[in-house]
């Protein structure tokens, strides 16, 4: 453990709730969520950066939290998987996952599902272009990726509307 | 109490396409994977490993470290004297290395700490004193006259040394029109599952009992190999599968980082968390072996196959694992796919100082296949045959037995080949030479495959059933599946719950699934080899049969009518159909009263007749109650300027029998055939001096969704008379298809034709710039030839 | 919980502060994304004991168009870089460049500073420290043999960011702001031949921004790199193309290439093709000129020779796609 001086205050809005802690300079954003506040859903699939199951949204954009230092997330809002279901249900895109088999052994797809949660909020219509392109750091090594397209499609279509579940 | 309709009927579940029955947690974060796991009071593990590759261990001097506030732990191969390994046969592999150290990466001690920077400062503080041997990072130098043997008991590094030699082989050569004869070099290739390998060990002193959680494929081998090297009663320990990030195959044995962590936790009495990183896991292996594939094989005009003559040497690693399995795997699935009547091969699994391999996904017969249905193609093209004609030709007819005794019951390959002919558009596109107006050159490629559903003899044959099933049923009316098949990703919990289900005719919102906790649910042999569905699922629904019995009678008694009077209408019991009967909670409460809470057993064995010949050595090895077969097309885009290739569709077809979730079955298919992708094209492992070069996910490729092609897909129900309502497997077939398919369709875009896998941008460029030169010497030929 | 080294993280907010630090501190590193930095960390490549953290400087972060061109912060994200729309329309190369870096996660928090002052890249150097260890470290660091070239002194690791070729073919200049205040020089001046020290930035020097010309707005131009991959993987080979013509004759042609050499490098003797039509003949020379000038070595799985062929490839085939 890091001495006094080699710490930080961080105060930060975590899954909307609003949190304050001294953290290890050195400690990485995904220690910090896994190991001290116990938020597991982010996972640990590689040595850095190359794999995307860490994949969380920071001010609404995606990002690695095994190369982000927990330190310089003072002043942001944070996002895990955690955060996505609400009142008992699945959020659009993960159940875009569940019904379409976009996870199989699942340790991917929280990063997965957090990286198409940050695509479909910045494009809620995309092509399966878009979608290759938004999903390019996430790396699944189950499903060849084409029940994950397909996810994300579902997703879309259920925020606009354009669901069967919608319709009815 | 419930209203009954009039209507009802037994709920559909079987064909149905539905999500898993673990998805919601999975896509919530919700879902525990071994890592996950994180209690206040754990200590942490960290392995110091061996920085060379081949040395004898003069000295492991611990003390220092021993020494270090905050150390609670540190053990060596002094502290296990048992050896490991899957094969009963073959267990000379010890948790942490004794005497010598045989790859680079090989665990050597391991210390368990407060946290994890006295644990690394802890690793610093280990001296490690070795006198260096010589080493060997390829098969050929392994068998060098000269070599120094890695083990005392395996002479000359060979592991395994197999032959077989069936039907007329020289004779067929004689009768064939055309013999053409190839070597393929194929690349190791590693699992890269999502989830790096992980345990915690939870050690109770007082008790002397250890609970373990590891994330693996075969917790119940784990439990006896822990049982082996902790020499503890087996009754003493507790081993939990939580949820498995995939396993691919490396978990289908145990990991040394398990048995790690229970040493450790022993020694420093209480809970440590071994998480070990990418690189470890590359390390740690027990992926496909490096294998060089020679193969003879004659053709007739017509397209007839005259013989098949076969060399495997697989690049085995350091220690024996799967190995004499695989390499006699790689001989037997030679057969069973075409009708083959002259067949020789030789296989041989070499040690070498280098990561031991496994049972990679398509266990064994990968390589070979990929070698056969290259040169297959081949030999199609230069006889002016279509090579989908030419794998017709050659089909066999159901029942069938190979000339090694293999049972063919069941074979949707006819139908699976039409069906990718037909939707890939092949007679149109294929054999299309030149170059489009896009600048790239097209072609189509098509490739076949099989794989068996378990191996019908155990590799650890005790006399057991192959497969047990619990359920249990309750008051409240919902029935448990307990069952030790390990759900790893795969489906095997939802698949397990289906065949129960189908059988009650009740609504899957009634079960519930454990899987995976030695003090709770039945034996199981875990998730390899593609048993689960075939095994476990005959034994789900054998338990559901018998539970069915049960409530019938209950029911019969209740309406007080004959048990073969009543209808099982799953939400409804009732004894004619004028009868307004029973719901089913009212059934449920008549089959408990008096005894209440029961659970039911349903078994499933292999018929004898399935487990193959001992007529000759490994003859018994590939011996399956059931193949599932699939047939491949794929079309690529090559640019020539950069020899990148695009794979712009994958068509393919799989035989599975039956499938019991169309929605699951798809994923697996697609899945197979994508990681096919990859070990075509960008996977595979270097080593320099023995040190993994690829041991990341930059250097070693997993493909990315930008490069991952559509794949259209497509189930083949050929029905199995043996299989759980006619199911096979689905999830490891069509992988080894799509390598050949893949550089049949490059040589159909190109001319050319990879032989070495993977087939990289470097050297398909050789490839490309060796047939221009050979071009442009041809028509300066052709020309000085004219100006005479 | 993963291993890191301890050191004392900075976060100033203002570049003064931060180069103070830096002169005050002098194996202090800088780290703004920590795209590619947090990973060295991570592996124990760099061990630093303190880390300046400079993404709390607004002042860094601004995309602007000032008298004489367009002004491009350090910490602007390469998210930002490519949605740009003064980069998207005048400057087409940079925007593609930042959109071929690595994966989209990196690109949204990588910047373009970490990208142009990326650490050369080796087999033998970007590995764990166990690794490095094993293999008695390499020359780049902590060792004295050179694994690539065994018995030479020379570092071959190779420079593998995506934008700074696309920056050079504008002639773009960088502000640095060191101990003695800030000065402005030609990007290609920050690198030198040299894969140890391939930065020419002193002690305490920071890179604050980058400046397009104004009179090269709207020139065309284009980026593409070769790799295995179609995303995630640095460049085997990339090579940016800016190319005017004047009718049917070539009028302004910069070639520069990344991941072929220690530095990024614009390609000599271009300028002969000025006032030349590019026929096919021309163009096969233009691949050969390139081809000449790169010089890979074995620092990645992927053979020199081909990095050095694709690279002549790209850089012909974009010549070709410019001039229409």
């Amino acid at each position: 453990m890091s001495d006094d001086a080699k710490q930080s205050v961080v105060r930060c809005t975590l899954n909307g709730r609003p949190r304050r802690d001294f953290v290890p300079d050195n400690m990485l954003l995904v220690d910090f969520l896994r190991e001290t506040v116990g938020l597991t859903g982010t996972k640990i699939g590689c040595d850095g950066g190359e794999c995307g199951c860490c994949t969380v949204l920071i001010d609404g954009e995606p990002r690695h939290a095994c190369l982000t230092l927990a330190a310089v997330c003072d002043g942001t809002e944070i996002e895990t998987i955690e955060s996505l279901d609400t009142g008992g249900r699945l959020a659009a895109i993960q159940r875009g996952f569940n019904e379409k088999l976009g996870a199989q052994c699942g340790f991917c797809t929280p990063g997965m599902v957090m990286a198409a949660e940050g695509l479909l909020r910045e494009n809620p219509n995309p092509t399966d272009d878009d979608i290759r392109a938004g999903l390019a750091a996430n790396i699944c090594r189950c499903t060849g990726y084409v029940k994950i397209l397909e996810a994300v499609h579902f997703a879309a279509d259920e925020l606009a509307g354009r669901s069967e579940e919608a319709a009815a | 109490m419930n209203e009954i309709k009039k209507d009802v009927k037994p709920a559909k579940v079987i064909g149905v396409p539905r999500p898993l029955i673990d998805g919601p947690e999975k896509v919530s974060g919700k879902a525990l994977y071994t890592a996950d796991f994180i209690p206040y009071d754990h200590m942490v593990g960290r392995i110091f490993r061996s920085p060379v590759a081949h040395a004898n261990i003069v000295e492991v001097d611990t003390s220092k470290a021993e020494a270090l506030k905050g150390v609670l732990g540190v053990v060596t191969g002094d502290d296990c004297d048992e050896g490991f390994g899957v094969l009963p046969i073959a267990r000379y592999e010890y948790p942490l290395a004794r005497e010598r150290v045989r790859y680079r990466g090989e665990p050597v001690a391991a210390v368990a700490a407060v946290d994890v920077e006295t644990a690394q400062k802890a690793l610093d503080l280990i001296e490690f004193k070795y006198e260096e041997l010589p080493s060997y990072f390829t098969s050929e130098e392994a068998m060098a006259p000269d070599a120094v043997s890695l083990h005392e008991h395996r002479e000359g590094n060979i592991e395994r040394d197999v032959d077989y030699d069936l039907g007329d082989v020289d004779g067929g050569f004689a009768d064939a029109d055309l013999v053409l004869e190839r070597e393929y070099n194929c690349a190791e290739i590693c699992q890269v599952q999502s989830e790096p390998h992980a345990a915690i060990a939870e050690y109770d002193a007082e008790r002397d009992y250890m609970t373990v959680r590891a994330s693996t494929q075969v917790p119940f081998y784990v439990h006896l190999m822990l049982a082996k090297t902790l020499k503890m009663d087996q009754s003493r320990i507790r081993m939990i599968k939580p949820h498995i990030g995939g396993g691919f195959g490396c978990r289908t044995e145990c990991l040394n980082v398990e048995l790690i962590c229970a040493l450790l936790a022993r020694k420093a009495k209480g809970t440590v968390r071994l998480v070990v990183n990418r690189e470890e896991t590359f390390i740690t292996h027990r992926g496909r072996p490096e294998t060089d594939v020679k193969l003879k094989v004659g053709m007739k005009k017509d397209g007839t196959i005259t013989a098949v003559d076969c060399q495997a040497i697989q690049r085995g690693g350091a220690y024996g694992g799967y190995g004499i399995v695989t390499i006699l795997y790689a001989g037997s699935l030679i057969n069973g796919i075409y009708q083959l009547d002259a067949v020789r091969y030789n296989g041989l699994r070499v040690l070498t100082n280098t990561p031991p391999p496994g049972a990679m996904r398509g266990h064994g017969t990968v390589d070979v296949r990929y070698g056969f249905e290259a040169i297959l193609d081949e030999l199609s093209v230069e006889l002016g045959l279509d090579p989908i004609e030419v794998r017709r030709k050659n089909l066999l007819k159901e029942p069938y037995e190979t000339l090694n005794e293999m049972f063919i019951n069941s074979y949707g390959l006819p139908e699976a080949l039409d069906i990718v002919e037909r939707e890939s558009g092949w007679k149109d596109k294929r054999g299309k030479p030149g170059k489009d107006g896009d600048g790239k050159y097209r072609g189509l490629g098509v490739g076949c495959a099989h794989y068996p559903c378990g191996a019908s003899k155990p590799v650890n044959w005790t006399g057991e059933p192959h497969a047990t099933v619990h359920l249990k049923l309750d008051w409240d009316a919902s029935i448990t599946v307990l069952t030790g098949a390990p759900e790893i990703g795969q489906g095997s919990s939802t698949m397990v719950a289906q065949c129960a289900a189908e059988v009650l005719g009740l609504d899957m919102t009634r079960f519930q699934v454990h899987s995976g906790d030695s003090k709770l649910v039945p034996k199981d042999n875990g998730a390899y080899s593609s048993r689960i569905t075939y095994m476990v699922g005959n034994a789900s629904i054998e338990a559901a049969r018998n539970l069915k019995t049960i409530l019938i009678e209950a029911a019969a008694k209740k309406l007080d009518a004959k048990p073969e009077d009543i209808e099982c209408l799953g939400e409804v019991y009732r004894a004619a159909s004028q009868d307004e009967g029973l719901t089913f909670e009212e059934v449920v409460m008549a089959a408990l009263e008096g005894t209440g809470t029961i659970t039911v057993k349903g078994n499933f064995d292999t018929l004898p007749e399935s487990h193959g010949t001992r007529k000759f050595r490994g003859g018994a090895i590939g011996g399956s109650m059931a193949y599932a077969y699939a047939a491949e097309v794929v079309q690529v885009a090559v640019d020539p300027d950069t020899a990148e290739v695009e794979v712009e569709q994958v068509w393919v077809a799989q035989d599975v029998g039956r499938a019991l979730n169309p929605l699951s079955v798809e994923g697996q298919i697609q899945g197979s055939v994508w990681m096919g992708m990859g070990q075509a094209f960008c996977e595979g492992t270097r080593f320099h001096n023995g040190l993994p070069i690829t041991g990341n996910m930059l250097d070693y490729r997993v493909p990315s969704i930008v490069e991952s092609p559509p794949i259209d897909t497509h189930i083949v129900e050929s029905v199995d008379p043996n299989g759980p309502y006619g199911a096979k497997e689905a999830g490891e077939t069509s992988l080894a298809a799509f390598i050949p398919a893949y550089t049949n369709a490059i040589a159909d875009a190109l001319g050319v034709r990879p032989i070495d896998l993977p087939v990289t941008p470097d050297r398909l460029m050789e490839l490309i710039e060796a047939k221009e030169t050979e071009e442009r010497v041809a028509a300066a030929q052709d020309s000085s030839v004219a100006a005479e | 919980m993963e291993y890191m080294p301890d050191f004392k993280l900075h976060r100033p907010d203002n570049i003064e502060d931060a180069v103070k630090l830096r002169a005050e501190e002098p194996d202090a590193l800088f780290v703004a994304g920590g795209t590619d930095m947090i990973v060295n960390v991570r592996r124990g490549i760099e061990q630093p004991k303190h880390l300046i953290d400079i993404t709390a400087i607004q002042e860094l972060k601004s995309i602007l168009p000032d008298g004489d061109g367009l002004h491009i912060g350090a910490g602007v994200s390469l998210k930002e870089l490519q949605s740009n729309k003064d980069v998207l329309r005048d400057y087409p190369a940079v925007a593609e460049a930042a959109r071929a870096v690595a994966g989209p996660t990196h690109q949204e928090y990588g910047t373009v500073g970490g990208n142009l002052c990326l650490d050369t890249r080796c087999l033998f150097y970007n590995q764990s420290e166990w690794w490095r260890q094993s293999n008695d470290y390499c020359l780049k660091k902590r060792g004295d043999t050179c694994h690539v070239a065994p018995g030479g002194k020379r570092c071959f690791a190779a420079f593998s960011g995506d934008v700074a070729p696309s920056l050079l073919v504008y002639g773009a200049e960088i502000d640095v702001v060191g101990p003695n205040g800030r000065r402005r020089m030609p990007l290609t001046d920050l690198y030198r031949n040299d894969g140890m020290g391939h930065l020419t930035l002193e002690a305490g020097d920071m890179l604050t921004a980058v400046r397009l010309p104004k009179a090269l707005a709207g020139s065309p131009s284009r980026y593409e790199k070769a790799r295995v991959r179609g995303s995630i993987d640095f460049p085997l080979a990339g090579a940016a193309v800016r190319l005017e013509m004047d009718g049917k004759t070539v009028k302004d042609f910069v070639v520069a290439l990344t991941a072929v050499n220690p530095y990024p490098q614009i390609v000599k003797r271009t300028d002969t093709y000025v006032g030349r039509e590019l026929t096919e003949a021309a163009l096969d020379e233009i691949r050969e000129l390139v081809r000449k000038q790169a010089k890979p070595m074995r620092t990645t799985t992927v053979a020199p020779w081909y990095r050095r062929r694709v690279v002549g490839a790209l850089a012909r085939r974009l010549t070709e796609e410019l001039a229409g």
